[in-house]
């Protein structure tokens, strides 16, 4: 096989994209004319007393940083999740992940502390970590003859209970409900310097725990018994997995809130530009789920300017029609 | 037994609505209840004007969404059917709320025919889906979620994007029976009224369909025309509840599935049964979602989604014929 036209789109074309989509996230439908210029000046000629280039360092740049690494996070969460479950509609939102993780930050955000006080972050992850093991149970993911359909519709159903959940007690406590629901949007508004310090750090883990494990879910794949007799430790690679899982998704659904169907589109189209090996999928999905972001963003901006749409509602609007494609098509 | 389910039903139905119209904001004993209601009393404008309008309401809504989804459960025999599930609610909501966001003083005639060809849409597109793949029940249900998610974010993204006009459709979205007075009464029980005893006419048409479509057609009966009767008499029912009384969801997936269990599968007891069953989950929903913390309402589609996630997900443990 020659050099495939569809690397050169995976390793060309998408970081040109991704340039360009960083770009017009930055200055494109802002309330306050910015230029390519002030980007530039931004980045090395700092100038703390230029209006645009305030704008751009406090709240542009880390919006577009915060947004581009959720991205990456939740292509990557769910290039794992398809290739831990075997089931092409596994995602974080479809499994329940992310309303989990949203549910509890939630209930903790209007003081109903259900593991003890604790910071977002952990709230996040005991939730995703609680609705993602419900979902799995629920779904059959554990008996002898698991069916990929079931898991889903367990994920949407666990899903809906949670939404359910959120939305009464957000309502219910009254003086907070406001934030918490924008908040619920996934809206990338509001974003600040504090916020990406708060996302890198498990984010990083969760990249590299998953790197590392990608190595070991390539033989995975080659079915169960292949993998035991190369030596694999399933027990442990899934364990490693379902820790990076954890901590992608739920540092992103603390930050910017539940952000829907990265996770299900990306790995697909990624697959289609590198094939299966987990060593090319997991960059190239963080590459795409990054661009995905910076563009839905830009446009979460523009489509009705000056108002903000939550980046969530996009990727939904996105996202739906792909997974009304993914279901039809007869192979599941 | 048998024969005595139906009235203990239905007398549970006006036990629960007698329930409501105590429970509320502000305290009215039993006997300035009684008084107000029979000759004019103090609290005439909460119990004539508020609380019992919104109990019409709720009987009216709750039995059309309980008579719809036995009606899509009968005519496509997939367990897991409902108007709700199938997408044919969001598009109701999304028609009817892109008409409030463009013509917030829209009639309310106007309004009903919107939803109602958004759910004559959103019904007409998981068909041609379904016709075109011939999809397991499961699979169906997951074209219609998927189809239903991406209606509703289309509802989402019209409220964020107009939030001037956004104050009517919220109100009138979350599923919520708050808000509503007289005028909206007639309309959900005319249809009711229209619709019941052409679902009687279908009643043992659908027992005979599911002998399986040749029996069926032996007998003489057209299985196709049947159907498509019978949907588009649940797709009007589901789609009147939403323009009433917004997105409430499960509550046409749940009734069928109880009145399944209490009745067994004949036609006939099923409809009645769905109705009420209907009736008496959203009106005992709508009295929690006023009663759980006054003055503070919660919509009581949140409540129906509470009560209606988790028997979705028994269903999905105990139908095994996957």
């Amino acid at each position: 096989m020659s050099f495939p036209i569809r690397y050169l789109i995976a390793f060309v074309i998408a970081p040109i994209v991704l340039l360009l989509g960083f770009g017009s996230a930055l200055i494109a439908w802002s309330s306050f004319p910015l230029t390519f210029s002030d980007v530039y000046q931004t980045l090395f000629h700092f100038d703390s007393t230029s209006i645009e280039q305030q704008i751009l360092a406090t709240t542009r740049v880390p919006r577009l940083l915060t947004g581009m690494l959720i991205g990456a996070n939740l292509a990557v969460a769910g290039v794992l999740m398809q290739g831990l479950t075997r089931n092409p509609l596994a995602s974080p939102s479809v499994l329940g992940i992310n309303s989990g993780a949203a549910c509890f930050i939630a209930l903790s955000s209007i003081g109903i502390h259900l593991i003890g006080e604790v910071s977002t972050l952990l709230a996040a992850a005991v939730g995703g970590v609680v609705s993602g093991t419900l979902v799995m149970l629920l779904g059959g993911f554990f008996s002898a003859r698991a069916n990929p359909l079931k898991l889903v519709l367990a994920g949407i159903a666990i899903n809906a209970l949670l939404i359910g959940i959120t939305r009464a007690a957000v309502i219910l406590a009254d003086d907070r409900a406001f934030s918490v629901i924008t908040w619920l949007a996934g809206s990338l508004a509001n974003i600040s310097w504090q916020d990406w310090h708060t996302l890198w750090p498990s984010s990083l883990i969760g990249l590299v725990i998953s790197v590392y494990v990608a190595k070991n879910l390539n033989l995975l794949a080659l079915g169960n018994e292949v993998a035991v007799s190369l030596g694999i430790n399933i027990a442990m690679t899934r364990l490693l997995a379902c820790i990076a899982i954890v901590l992608l998704t739920a540092s992103s659904v603390a930050v910017v809130g539940p952000i829907g169907f990265v996770g299900l589109i990306v790995p697909h189209i990624a697959r289609r530009l590198v094939s299966n090996n987990f060593l090319l999928l997991l960059p190239v999905s963080a590459l795409l789920g990054s661009c995905l972001i910076a563009w839905a963003d830009a446009l979460s901006r523009g489509i009705s300017f000056p108002a903000e749409t939550p980046v969530g509602v996009i990727t939904a609007l996105i996202g739906t029609p792909f997974f009304v494609f993914l279901t039809i098509r007869n192979k599941l | 037994m048998n024969a005595m389910k139906l009235p203990m039903l239905g007398v549970l139905v006006i036990l629960a609505s007698i329930a409501s119209l105590l429970v509320g904001a502000s305290d009215i004993s039993v006997a300035d209840i009684a008084n107000t209601l029979l000759s004019q009393g103090e609290y005439d404008f909460i119990i004539n004007q508020y609380r019992l309008p919104r109990i019409c309401l709720a009987l009216g809504v709750g039995a059309g969404l309980g008579l719809s989804g036995a009606l899509i459960q009968g005519v496509i025999r997939n367990p897991l059917a409902s108007p709700d599930l199938m997408g044919i609610s969001a598009g109701a909501g999304l028609a009817a709320t892109t008409l409030l966001v463009f013509y917030a003083a829209a009639p309310v005639y106007l309004l009903l025919f919107t939803a109602l060809s958004g759910g004559l849409i959103a019904a007409a597109i998981i068909l041609v889906i379904a016709y075109k793949t011939r999809p397991t029940p499961m699979r169906l249900a997951l074209i219609g979620i998927a189809v239903s998610t991406f209606l509703s974010s289309g509802i989402d993204f019209l409220i964020i994007v107009n939030p001037i006009e956004m104050n009517s459709a919220m109100v009138w979205l979350t599923g919520s029976l708050w808000g509503r007075n007289w005028t909206q009464v007639p309309i959900i029980w005319v249809t009711l009224a229209t619709v019941l005893p052409f679902a009687f006419w279908l009643a043992w048409r659908l027992d005979v369909m599911g002998l399986g479509e040749d029996t069926a057609t032996s007998l003489g009966i057209r299985p196709s025309k049947l159907q498509l009767m019978a949907l588009l008499t649940a797709v009007i029912l589901a789609s009147i509840s939403v323009a009433v009384a917004g997105t409430i969801a499960f509550i046409g997936l749940l009734a069928p599935h109880l009145a399944r269990m209490l009745f067994g599968h004949h036609h006939k007891q099923l409809i009645p049964a769905s109705a009420l069953l209907g009736a008496l989950m959203l009106i005992i929903s709508d009295t929690l979602a006023r009663g759980l913390q006054p003055p503070l309402e919660l919509p009581a589609g949140v409540l129906t989604s509470l009560i209606g996630a988790p028997y979705f997900i028994f269903l999905l443990q105990r139908y095994k014929a996957w």
